[in-house]
């Protein structure tokens, strides 16, 4: 092929070869109507948008378990100065340390794996929520509506990982 | 222009011939991941059964958590109905799930080694939690006066604490609840919440030093094993050396 063009698909900058019907890159029909090679476009960019937007809720998702360690952290100082002598410091202080920990790691682990780390932190969350509830039934009524955003915005980032990823694979990104 | 070999294959919608590296077919345009794209279409569905498995989980042993008086009938009550949970929602899936209850390789030098190693370590970690629960709690837990008073305690306590916890534990979580996330995520993402899920749901934070480890354990092996079984017998000894130690330490006392 010495005088070879270079043909680049109107919707991924792949290069293709003249025979080629549709783009082996993204599926654009090279050979469609004006209408359909639209279409395409306009159908890849709602995608993207929308992973755009998933990819957002996940963020936020992660960072409401920066959220958890830093409330459980900065309450259980009050806590601590509201201790009676009867309470005992230490276990009061290791429960704190492995909670605040735990919601910090899995804030960390959670720029790589996701799905892992929302999924552990939103059982953990509310496995702490419900033995509060047990040791004390009122504690369920401070920071009621606090509680509720950070376990739908758990939720919202666990469903968002999965849709994204789906999307992903309908766009067919690697 | 010397081109890279790469391998041809066939369209999965029009047959005509592509390579394989093609994200869609060139002449009738299909996308050429028809099979991924349909696994994460139902994803939704699978995690859906998780948070149901799981939420029933925490609802039983937070009710267990409640009862002050724990009785031998009480106990038993419990670990029938987490038995039955495990077998409703393995047996859900029924078709896609008994493949792990074969036992494909049988190696008894495995088993035989397995079973060491989890001897050995559980000894270890009753020694380690006896002395922090005495460190941290200032105080002696203890399963055992629940089964001591009554005449084939022993016994009782070995099915209540070691066997049917080993079985049906083991279906729940190594069985339906990997089954269901390796639809989800890939095996070390399911290894990981199978483990991280397992540890929460016993409510201690001080056995994150074995729990999780052991979960992991479990799970790995169970991954690559391609059965439960390795997992039922490992945790079987970890909780039947747990029963040993206690019936021990009491004898000692003069129960």
């Amino acid at each position: 092929m010495e005088n070879q063009q270079l043909n680049l698909c109107a919707c991924c900058a792949n290069t293709f070869a003249q025979n080629d019907s549709y783009c082996i890159s993204c599926g654009y029909p090279l050979q469609g109507t004006n209408e359909q090679q639209e279409n395409h476009i306009a159908n890849r960019a709602v995608k993207e948008i929308d992973l755009i937007d998933l990819n957002k809720k996940v963020e936020t998702a992660c960072n409401s378990l920066y959220w958890i360690a830093g409330i459980i952290g900065v309450s259980s100082i009050i806590g601590y100065f509201t201790l009676t002598d009867e309470d005992d410091v230490l276990i009061f202080l290791i429960t704190t340390v492995i909670m605040v920990g735990a919601f910090l790691a899995l804030a960390v682990w959670s720029k790589t794996k996701p799905t892992t780390a929302l999924i552990s932190g939103l059982s953990l969350y509310v496995i702490i929520q419900l033995l509060n509830l047990i040791a004390d039934p009122s504690s369920i009524i401070r920071g009621i509506i606090f509680k509720i955003i950070i376990i739908v915005y758990l939720i919202k980032g666990v469903m968002a990982v999965l849709e994204a990823e789906k999307i992903k694979k309908e766009l067919n990104i690697k | 222009m010397e081109k890279q070999h790469i391998d041809a294959t066939f369209c999965e919608n029009c047959q005509s011939e592509i390579l394989v590296n093609n994200n869609f077919c060139r002449v009738c345009g299909q996308a050429q991941n028809l099979k991924e794209v349909s696994f994460h279409a139902n994803k939704k569905q699978n995690l859906q059964q998780i948070a149901l498995f799981f939420a029933i989980e925490i609802i039983v042993c937070i009710s267990a958590l409640l009862i002050e008086n724990h009785t031998i009938a009480i106990s038993l009550f419990f670990d029938f109905v987490m038995a039955i949970t495990a077998i409703l929602f393995f047996c859900n899936n029924w078709s896609e799930n008994k493949f792990i209850l074969k036992w494909p390789n049988f190696s008894i030098k495995k088993v035989v080694g397995l079973v060491v190693v989890t001897v050995i370590v559980s000894y270890i970690v009753q020694f380690l939690v006896g002395h922090l629960n005495r460190f941290i709690f200032n105080e002696d837990y203890s399963f055992y006066f629940t089964y001591a008073f009554h005449k084939y305690g022993n016994y009782i306590m070995v099915l209540s604490v070691a066997l049917l916890p080993a079985l049906f534990e083991e279906l729940a979580y190594r069985g339906f609840l990997m089954q269901r996330l390796l639809n989800i995520v890939d095996e070390k993402e399911a290894i990981y919440i199978t483990s991280i899920l397992f540890f929460f749901i016993h409510f201690s934070m001080i056995s994150f030093f074995w729990m999780l480890p052991f979960g992991l354990l479990l799970a790995y092996v169970r991954i690559k094993t391609n059965t439960l079984w390795y997992g039922v017998i490992m945790h079987f000894f970890f909780n039947l050396t747990a029963c040993f130690v206690e019936i021990y330490d009491f004898s000692n006392l003069g129960f």
